[in-house]
């Protein structure tokens, strides 16, 4: 006991600062009611400012470069001391200032147009806040990860601390001190203070308090800054405690800050901070003193820590059942509408043949050959993420349950196939065989999906009583949990953490249609075929069910629970049912996704891949099944973003933030995502060219036309001093062609005065 | 006497629809003005309007002599614009006490003089906001308003939710206070006659327009005039 009580004192560095962490996250939710998913990455790039402060003296914004020519640039960087290293108590201000400035950011940038938006759009809008900052740190912190220093009482130890027998470092006090000093000065702020009794007021209601007087966009401004600024100092002083800086860094030390926000109703501030140091003490005293137990159970080693933040996260919120409280007087938005899907037979009969096409290419090769090489391995990419999407544009986009755990499902799902289909004995390319009873692939995969569909249903058990953004933070939790205690668990999955487990390819009759082509690359048009027809079917299937009399239930669910049980609906059930189906065609997914990698590791599935597969399924659509499609196309390494760095070959280090950005801006201005978008402008086009002459072109003709030729000039003037980069070259005529069009819409759209449709408009013109 | 709120001609609604069309109404220092008018007349949909919460379609409004068009709700509110709304916007999770701090531009004092308006209140201050009975919580609204020391009072439908005995409590409490601030009040009611006894003067709305308008008393004699300008009857 006295052992566990020393160790205890270890994780009180951890603890203080999960503790600073779920203050600030505290402090934003009482601003503006948002839950700032991204909270870690604003620690994470205070860490580095600091950190590269103490390296050469420069201080990086938080932008970066994207003028496409060397010879004007925007500032990305300030040197503060040419002679390299900053002071370090100058160092900590100007992060702390960097953090202010991120905090001022995020509200009048992300969170401030997203202020009436439906919960799933400030998630979304946070989780583009986390892929933009990362992407930032990664352009402009490179590719080096300093070990950061401690800075406070960094030479002290505490060789028998208390007298329980266990050296503990100075730092883990300092940093407990610091976690109390702020919390109490938080919480004074809070209690007594104008500033602060405004900011609860406004969080109470806010009409109210605009008629007092207050701006709540102003308290929700200062608010923003203060929740920055705590994540900024628990990224810079938390120091030596959690190893080398990445920019991923501290994005999954969220959860345990998360639970311990939520103990406190994200409203107190003295229980989120007990709660972190309880958290960390407890994560602490699991993971090197219980697990040392005989009496612990042995498959439980690895997880334990995880694992428990998800307990506490969900008995605090299941026990309360009371949701946190609500921000009075938001006119929330609800999610889009989700279309009744048409046709769904025409889209079949041309879709999949267009699919077996790309995969095949047309007779007589010369037309085209067909997909091969990465650009098969990106389509095959694209067809299983929109599998993945389908699950979540049912789970969220019909039924409104923002679930992040998907991904994972189809991890157990994957997992378990391949522990099924293994049979352990070793080969030239799999000398470390998982053991197992090596069932056929139909059976593991079956076995594997009905597997996925009980963690799901399980893990659906929570959102019975845990609704909106809570579900969230659960589900997170819950991947979390799932990533150690099941995929990197070598009890459960007779694998080394983070190495392959082989999958056998899946055969029909004799035929082999695995991934691997007739070139030995990830390229058979078989495979390709394949995952067309499971995700034509998988389409088929979501679309039936949203026509039908389950697809009306889950729309009643999502729109109003109460309204939905007087009508009749059993809402426990229907959730259970479309976390049950969600959970299955994740399944497929996963189960793909092994087939596609011939083999599979952990590291396929972390949570925060989990995050970012949702945000690309919002921003394609989250309410239609086309959404889920233009998502698959869109998703990271599939068809669209491997064209985009095949084009330009840096343009992969800018996907994180370019698709930060666009969620941001998706969120804000179209939630209803990409499909929403192009459908009607399509149907549009289609109806014009349908009934275009000569004549209509002629008139089209004339109108654009010089100033298609304008642009086309400009393009070819315009390579010189631009970008020389070899690859622009060919599209500057076309950036210039879309330029001077973009340019002349918009004068035409101010001088017609604004709202009415420009004068060039195609229907018009055939009219 | 200064003319506090000013409004002329206005047209106002929600997305482009109008509610009230063509009003033109005012409020001077020290009177008491009652908006009457049936459901769905446009009374809360004007006040909503004055203190700049829904945005103006046509027409100007006024107060205090600066037009309050485009200018954001608080900024309004800060000139002395208290504004007690339709579901009394209380903070449930603070205090009776901390529901008045807010408001009081000059610490305790402004809370005594609102109190003394409110004695009832008194022994309340530590209690939740969310747990007082619904009269309560109308006082709290209205003492709260007065912690701003209000040039213009705009108070909308105190009685909702209320027994008539304590709407007539609560009513003269309006006419002592626009007698001793001599601030202006404008007051949206249901009670016709009860808020025509401490009204000096009386607008009726239907169908968002002016349909009548007059000194109080003039209009408490003749029960027909306003009953036939509910009735819409020509």
């Amino acid at each position: 006991m006295k052992d566990a009580i020393a160790f205890a004192f270890l994780g009180l560095g951890a603890g203080s600062f999960f503790a600073l962490m779920a203050t600030g996250l505290v402090v934003a939710y009482k601003g503006s009611g948002v839950i700032n998913f991204a909270h870690g990455s604003v620690a994470m790039y205070a860490a580095f400012t600091f950190n590269y402060l103490r390296i050469d003296g420069r201080l990086r914004l938080p932008w970066v470069d994207i003028l496409p020519t060397h010879q004007v640039n925007l500032p990305v960087q300030i040197t503060i001391s040419s002679g390299g290293k900053v002071n370090v108590w100058l160092a900590v201000l100007l992060a702390l200032a960097m953090s202010a400035l991120l905090g001022v950011g995020m509200h009048y940038l992300v969170f401030r147009p997203l202020r009436n938006a439906a919960p799933l759009g400030k998630v979304i809008g946070a989780i583009g806040v986390m892929l933009y900052l990362q992407g930032v740190a990664l352009v402009n912190f490179g590719s080096e990860n300093p070990q950061p220093k401690s800075i406070l009482l960094p030479d002290t130890l505490f060789k028998n601390f208390l007298g329980f027998g266990k050296p503990m470092p100075g730092e883990n006090l300092g940093l407990f001190i610091m976690a109390v000093l702020v919390g109490a000065v938080l919480w004074f702020n809070y209690k007594y203070t104008r500033f602060g009794l405004a900011t609860r007021a406004a969080a109470g209601n806010e009409k109210g308090a605009v008629l007092l007087g207050y701006s709540p966009e102003r308290l929700a401004l200062f608010n923003w800054i203060i929740a920055a600024m705590t994540a900024g100092l628990a990224g810079v002083f938390v120091g030596s405690i959690t190893g080398a800086l990445t920019p991923t860094k501290f994005t999954t030390l969220i959860v345990p800050a998360l639970g311990a926000a939520l103990i406190g109703s994200l409203s107190s501030v003295p229980i989120a901070i007990a709660g972190g140091v309880g958290i960390g003490m407890i994560q602490t005293v699991t993971s090197t003193w219980m697990t040392g137990k005989s009496w612990f159970p042995d498959w439980l080693q690895s997880g334990a820590t995880d694992a428990i933040p998800l307990v506490i996260i969900v008995l605090t919120l299941f026990l309360r059942g009371k949701s946190l409280p609500i921000r009075g007087n938001i006119e929330e938005r609800r999610l889009p509408l989700s279309p009744y899907p048409k046709r769904i037979g025409w889209h079949v009969a041309i879709l999949v043949p267009l699919g077996v096409v790309l995969a095949y290419g047309l007779p007589g090769d010369f037309v085209f050959a067909g997909l091969s090489g990465k650009w098969s391995f990106a389509f095959m990419t694209s067809l299983i993420a929109a599998m993945l999407m389908l699950s979540y544009v049912l789970l969220a986009g019909y039924v409104g349950q923002i679930s992040m755990v998907q991904l994972s499902i189809a991890g157990v799902s994957a997992f378990f196939m391949a522990r099924m289909s293994a049979n352990g004995v070793p080969s030239p390319q799999d000398p470390f065989a998982v053991s197992g009873p090596g069932l056929p692939w139909p059976i593991g995969a079956t076995l594997g999906i009905i597997v996925a569909i009980a963690v799901g249903v399980l893990l659906g058990i929570p959102a019975l009583r845990i609704r909106g953004v809570q579900l969230a933070v659960v589900t997170i939790a819950a991947a979390v949990a799932l990533q150690t205690l099941y995929f990197d668990n070598s009890k459960l999955t007779n694998l080394m953490a983070g190495s392959n487990a082989a999958v056998p390819p899946p055969t029909f009759f004799g035929v082999d249609v695995g991934s691997t082509g007739p070139r030995g690359l990830t390229d058979s048009p078989k495979f390709v075929t394949f995952c067309v027809i499971v995700l034509a079917a998988m389409c088929v299937i979501v679309s039936n069910l949203r026509r039908g009399s389950t697809g009306r239930r889950f729309l009643a669910v999502r729109a109003n629970e109460r309204a939905a049980a007087s009508a009749g609906i059993d809402v426990a059930r229907t959730k259970l049912l479309a976390f049950g189906i969600a959970s299955g065609l994740a399944g497929v997914a996963g189960v793909m996704t092994a087939f596609q990698q011939q083999q599979i590791s952990s590291s396929n599935w972390v949570y925060f891949a989990g995050l970012i597969a949702l945000a690309f399924a919002y921003l394609g659509g989250i309410t239609s099944v086309a959404g889920a499609l233009i998502g698959g196309m869109l998703t990271g390494s599939g068809l669209i973003s491997v064209f985009g760095s095949h084009q330009s070959s840096g343009l992969h280090t800018y996907t994180p933030l370019i698709g930060g950005v666009g969620m941001i801006l998706t969120a804000i201005i179209h939630p209803s995502g990409q499909a929403m978008l192009f459908q009607p402008l399509l149907q549009y086009f289609g109806r014009w060219l349908k009934a275009a002459r000569v004549p209509e072109w002629l008139v089209v003709a004339r109108r654009l036309g010089p100033y298609v030729v304008l642009g086309l000039a400009l393009g070819a003037i315009g390579i010189n001093p631009w970008r020389t980069d070899e690859w622009s070259r060919p599209w500057m005529m076309l950036v210039g062609v879309l330029l001077v069009l973009f340019v002349r819409s918009i004068v035409v759209r101010i001088r017609s005065g604004g709202h009415e449709p420009s004068s060039d408009s195609p229907a018009e013109v055939s009219a | 006497m200064a003319r506090l709120l000013d409004i002329d001609g206005v047209s106002t609604g929600y997305n482009g629809v109008s509610v009230v069309r063509d009003l033109t109404m005012h409020v001077d220092e020290g009177e008491v003005v009652t908006l009457l008018g049936p459901n769905g007349a446009g009374k809360t949909t004007t006040l909503l309007t004055v203190s700049g919460l829904v945005p103006l379609m046509a027409g100007k409004i006024e107060v205090f002599g600066r037009s309050v068009e485009g200018r954001r709700p608080h900024r309004i509110a800060r000139e002395g614009l208290a504004h007690v709304p339709e579901g009394r916007a209380l903070f449930y999770q603070l205090t009776v006490g901390e529901n008045l701090r807010l408001g009081a531009g000059k610490g305790s004092l402004d809370i005594k003089r609102a109190l003394s308006y409110f004695p009832a209140l008194e022994p309340l201050m530590g209690r939740r906001a969310g747990l007082l009975s619904g009269g309560e919580q109308q006082m709290l609204a209205m003492a709260r308003a007065l912690t701003v020391n209000p040039r213009l009072l705009l108070v909308d439908e105190m009685s909702l939710g209320l027994a008539p005995i304590i709407v007539e409590r609560l009513l003269p409490i309006l006419r002592r206070i626009a007698n001793e601030s001599g601030a202006g009040v404008l007051l949206v009611e249901q009670h016709v006659h009860m808020a025509l006894e401490v009204a000096d003067r009386a607008y009726v709305l239907s169908h968002g327009e002016l349909v009548l308008e007059g000194p109080a008393d003039q209009l408490a004699k003749d029960r027909s005039l306003i009953e036939s300008s509910y009735l819409g009857a020509e």
